[in-house]
């Protein structure tokens, strides 16, 4: 490194006494002697700083300071003279400043050094020097009283801010030392709502916890993100996590109102603070915020950190992200949103409750506004777009979906949430069920029609469910669950245990045909006793108190002979009965007595459908409510194959279907011939017409319709399974688009 | 330079008394860089030991007395320090003052007026001689050790080049670097620490006085006046016919400046003491206004006195009092007797050799 300062004097104890000056200035000096020292030196360095004693120098060699001044422009030179000599050096342009008169004023020439060295000098010699300043502070003269106090001064000063950096460091080290792995970003899985879909494709039903759709940037419109950085974080793009420009400016604005007015947080640390910290107020949280955000911008793009914020900012009623944000208040797609909802949802994370347009119009008017002028401001939009945004109105209501086919949903939630647990509500899955909206909705108008006929009989209060099955593959295709799901969430196609009453019949008679009876073999419709186990008499009687005496079975069941039934249940054991049911796939209790073969023993309608199924093809149907799950990726993570087991022999299938085909062509449910299609099923009615069913199927669908108080109370006299319950299921099955 | 023919005998090693013994183990472990103060009554060596300087100190005078066995068995019997030379014995050091007391005679000094004495043929001799008795070899090569010159004197013609020089090659001879270093400038080293070695440093030694004006160590200027605790002594001797030996043990015991004098010794002590400083505050003006490389201090400086002569009870007041009358181009902030004036230039000596070899 060249010498920065020469000292040129030709007299030993001057040229001396000059370097010790400088190097009490912690200044590294080299005294040239000679003049030929000197023009030597300067020819292979440049000094910063020449000091030039011209004391006993001849005058006429004063030339030489002319001559250093044109071959080295850029170095300093500080002349020591006799006061009479000031002038000769002033003429040759030496700055009158830079002319020190005799005698020597150590402190002066080291000044005046200083002040040169510092203004000329590069940053490193600077620094060198600065090095030098301490080493001869703290190495150097130790017996200099002026050095001792400014060590002991120093040295205070050191303690005090070691012992504070120490603190602060060790407070920061430790608030940092439990710091979220940033890298966990990577696989960013934000609450996701999950969304339910029809067969159809239709959109039925969002779950969640966080109201959130995950939308990628790109489909973010830049205004919708300008709108954002406007109002949270101008700078945004300039800074590295933390804006310490603005946080000094928070600071002052906010010393200057005396509270909180202005916040220093970007986005990133807004963001660090949603994803990984609690929102407690500490000085230690605030601390983690800034480390992670620094984290997260050394290892995302600011667009990337852009779109986690906007997809994970909470907008108020359970709405998190911009997605989910947009339909709720816009009930639109982010990328369809306009300047002017931008900005209310721009104005909006701040303080969600405040700056909501339903709950306070106009200051939400007012900050949105805001929003759209700091955009105007910031130039990201123009003026005719800032007079267009401002003069949209903000909304008025919430743009709330309506839930279609609710029991269904209810009953898909529960099975799904057995098998997906609470990640049902977080994971952003596109669950599509067997649900067919068409058929959906013709169950409910004959459910709606229906109720409109029991008000016409005078018949209030009575509760609906109909479920439709698809044959061939279980699938569930309709469901109702009651008539009124806000009023009652209580689904009586799947929860509801009800006596089936004669619908359980078939079952009684399949027992039989699968140990040999045929439709046409006899059996005794007359009134008997039996006796329980217990000892208790039972005699059961017809529905009309009718007796037929010998009766084929076929028109047993036919009738609905209760008496015939439980002869037939009687020959053939009530074991045999149950394991038919079993068989089925019936898995509510039917206990093995006599009575349960007139459908004593509770069953619900989603059973008793499936189990007809089999009436239908002879194989065993397990419902299935949904066909494939696809994740937030778009992958699917469950294809739902149907597993069918058959289960009847054709000849057993055949019987079944002669006697169930009887049901309608001869029986209790005539009244469905009005289809002009062949149409199986059995009605059902409980005692005192507590319960009315009728489960029946085509060669597609089979279909049940239950009929009943919650209270357990009678639906009205007369009203059995085929005045009450078959209406509906003809109603459905006439309009079933086929 | 004659040769010094006999190695000095440093006493029957057989009949070393127990403290000699002690000092010369110590000596022995003095190692590293020296200083050493050839004054013109003594000869002081400092060197560091356990981290502290440490002083010995020799008479620098001699008495010659004619060779011969039987005063050769004498100097033995008496543990007399001497060398033989010519048909002489030397004896040197403080061995040569107890010899002179014994035999009721005065001593030789190799060194008259602060430089080597013109009278003396064997000075040099003697003077390394008593110097090998304190140094041992180094114990490498080119050891440094710094010895005291005096400043340029004011007010004779003599040059201090010839001493400088003689004294150089001497210590060259034993094997060490010798540095030389202005007894002023060495005082204000051992002193004037505390003030960054930035003030006036005054040894006022047997033969001399000699000042040094200093900036941060760096010696602005330096001069010696050849006048001295001898000059007192001769004076008053002369004055009142009494015998130098008698008149400096009277200053050296009982001298007090700050009292009235108590007899026409004491008066003529304390004229003569007066004549000194006034002699030497007046040369410190001479010198100070006359000189072009006196910087502008930004405060006023010490001045620190130290040698046998600052010893005098009351000096410090004198010679401020001396001080009011001069006017100098330099304020003094205060006067100040060195902690220890006998060995503070051989302890700034050894600073300075320190520092070289650092």
């Amino acid at each position: 490194m060249a010498v920065a300062v020469v000292v040129f004097s030709i007299d030993k104890t001057r040229g001396n006494l000059l370097l010790k000056i400088l190097e009490s200035g912690a200044l590294k000096a080299k005294l040239i002697k000679t003049v030929f020292d000197l023009e030597r030196m300067v020819s292979k360095h440049a000094p910063s700083i020449i000091v030039f004693d011209s004391k006993y120098h001849f005058s006429k060699n004063y030339t030489i300071v002319g001559s250093l001044r044109s071959k080295l422009p850029k170095s300093a030179i500080i002349v020591l003279c006799e006061p009479y000599t000031e002038h000769i050096f002033t003429d040759m342009g030496i700055r009158a400043d830079m002319c020190m008169a005799d005698p020597l004023d150590p402190e002066l020439i080291l000044a005046k050094v200083r002040e040169v060295y510092f203004i000329k000098n590069k940053l490193y010699l600077r620094f060198t020097t600065f090095l030098s300043i301490l080493y001869n502070l703290f190495s150097g003269d130790t017996k200099n009283p002026y050095l001792s106090f400014v060590k002991k001064v120093l040295l205070i000063f050191a303690l005090i801010a070691s012992l504070t950096i120490g603190g602060a460091g060790g407070f920061i080290l430790w608030s940092i030392s439990d710091l979220p792995k940033v890298k966990l970003l990577e696989e960013y899985t934000p609450l996701e709502s999950s969304r339910i879909f029809s067969t159809n494709g239709e959109f039925l039903a969002e779950v969640f916890v966080e109201r959130r759709r995950f939308v990628p940037s790109y489909k973010i419109p830049e205004h919708v993100k300008k709108a954002f950085i406007a109002v949270e974080d101008v700078r945004f793009y300039k800074h590295f996590g933390v804006d310490f420009q603005r946080v000094v400016k928070a600071f002052i604005e906010n010393m200057r109102a005396g509270t909180i007015v202005q916040g220093g947080s970007t986005i990133t640390q807004q963001l660090a603070k949603m994803l990984f910290l609690k929102p407690e107020k500490s000085l230690s949280r605030k601390i983690k915020e800034i480390a992670i955000a620094f984290q997260i911008e050394g290892r995302y793009t600011k667009d990337e950190i852009l779109s986690l914020y906007l997809n994970q900012a909470y907008f108020g009623s359970r709405t998190y992200g911009i997605e989910a944000a947009s339909s709720t208040y816009f009930g639109k797609k982010t990328e369809d949103l306009t300047v002017a909802e931008a900005a209310l949802l721009a104005a909006i994370p701040k303080a969600p409750s405040t700056y909501s347009p339903f709950k306070e119009p106009q200051r939400s008017l007012s900050r949105r506004n805001t929003v759209i002028r700091l955009m105007y401001e910031n130039g990201f939009i123009s003026e005719s777009k800032y007079k267009e945004a401002v003069a949209e109105p903000i909304p008025k209501h919430l743009e709330s979906p309506s839930y279609k086919a609710p029991y269904f949903v209810e009953y898909i939630k529960g099975v799904l949430e057995q098998k997906y647990g609470e990640s049902l509500y977080t994971s952003g899955l596109k669950i599509y069920t067997t649900l067919d909206m068409n058929m959906q909705k013709v169950a409910e108008k004959a459910v709606e029609n229906a109720m409109e006929a029991f008000a016409t009989r005078g018949i209030k209060g009575v509760q609906t469910a109909l479920l439709a099955v698809e044959i061939k593959t279980g699938e569930i295709k309709a469901m109702v669950g009651g008539t009124d799901f806000w009023e009652t969430q209580f689904n009586r196609a799947t929860q509801a245990m009800r006596q089936p009453g004669s619908s359980f019949k078939p079952f009684v008679y399949l027992a039989a045909f699968r140990n040999g009876y045929k439709p046409s073999d006899t059996v005794e419709d007359r009134e008997v006793t039996y006796f329980q186990k217990k000892g208790e008499p039972w005699t059961p009687h017809n529905y009309t108190r009718r007796y037929y005496g010998t009766v084929t079975l076929k028109s047993a069941i036919a009738r609905s002979l209760n008496v015939a039934t439980v002869s037939l249940a009687n020959k053939v054991g009530m074991e045999r009965v149950v394991e038919s049911a079993r068989l089925l796939g019936i898995k509510s209790v039917i206990r093995p007595r006599l009575p349960s073969a007139l459908g004593a023993s509770e069953v619900n309608l989603l059973e008793l459908v499936c189990a007809y199924c089999a009436f239908s093809d002879g194989n065993l149907h397990e419902p299935v409510s949904y066909t494939q799950i696809v994740n937030r990726y778009g992958l699917a993570v469950e294809n739902i194959t149907p597993v069918i087991k058959p289960v009847l022999d054709n000849t057993t299938l055949e019987k079944m279907h002669e006697v169930l085909s009887a049901v309608v062509t001869e029986g209790t449910a005539q009244s469905a011939k009005s289809l002009n299609r062949v149409v199986y099923g059995k009605t059902g009615t409980t005692d005192d017409y507590v319960d009315a069913w009728f489960i029946g199927f085509d060669d597609k669908y089979a279909v049940g319709v239950w009929v009943g108080r919650d209270d357990h109370t009678s639906i009205g006299e007369g009203e059995a399974g085929s005045k009450a319950a078959l209406p509906i299921w003809i109603d459905f099955m006439k309009n079933v688009v086929r | 330079m004659a040769e010094i023919s006999d190695s000095v005998k440093l006493m029957d090693t057989g009949k070393r008394n127990a403290s000699e013994r002690d000092r010369q183990t110590e000596n022995s472990q003095l190692v590293g860089p020296a200083g050493l103060d050839i004054g013109t009554s003594n000869i002081v060596l400092a060197k560091m030991r356990s981290g502290a300087v440490q002083t010995v100190k020799q008479l620098n005078a001699f008495f010659a007395v004619p060779r011969s066995k039987f005063t050769g068995k004498v100097f033995a019997k008496n543990e007399i320090m001497y060398f033989a030379r010519n048909g002489q014995f030397y004896i040197i050091g403080n061995s040569s003052d107890m010899f002179a007391a014994t035999f009721n005679s005065s001593t030789r000094r190799p060194i008259e007026g602060g430089l080597l004495s013109p009278k003396e043929d064997e000075g040099v001799n003697v003077i390394a001689a008593i110097m090998k008795t304190m140094l041992p070899p180094p114990k490498k090569p080119g050891e440094v050790i710094a010895f005291s010159v005096p400043g340029e004197p004011v007010d004779t013609r003599i040059s201090v080049l010839y001493h400088e020089t003689v004294m150089k090659r001497t210590l060259e001879g034993m094997g060490y670097f010798p540095i030389s270093v202005n007894e002023g400038l060495a005082v204000i080293t051992a002193e004037l620490s505390n003030d960054n070695y930035t003030g006036i440093g005054i040894s006022m030694g047997g033969g001399m006085c000699n000042v040094c004006l200093a900036y941060m160590a760096v010696p602005i200027l330096s001069y010696s006046i050849q006048k001295g605790g001898d000059y007192i002594d001769s004076m008053v001797g002369r004055t009142l016919g009494e015998s130098q030996t008698k008149i400096k043990l009277i200053k050296e015991k009982e001298l007090s400046l700050t009292r009235e004098p108590r007899n026409r010794v004491e008066t003529a002590l304390q004229i003569f003491y007066d004549d000194l400083l006034l002699h030497l505050t007046q040369s410190l003006e001479q010198v100070l206004a006359s000189s072009d490389k006196v910087p502008r201090f930004a405060k006023p400086v010490p001045l620190v006195i130290s040698g046998g002569g600052a010893l005098a009870n009351g000096l410090k007041e004198r010679f401020e009092r001396a001080l009011k009358n001069v006017s100098l181009p330099v304020q003094i902030s205060s006067v100040r007797i060195a902690e220890d004036p006998l060995n503070s230039t051989a302890k700034g000596a050894l600073y300075m050799a320190l520092s070289e070899e650092s």
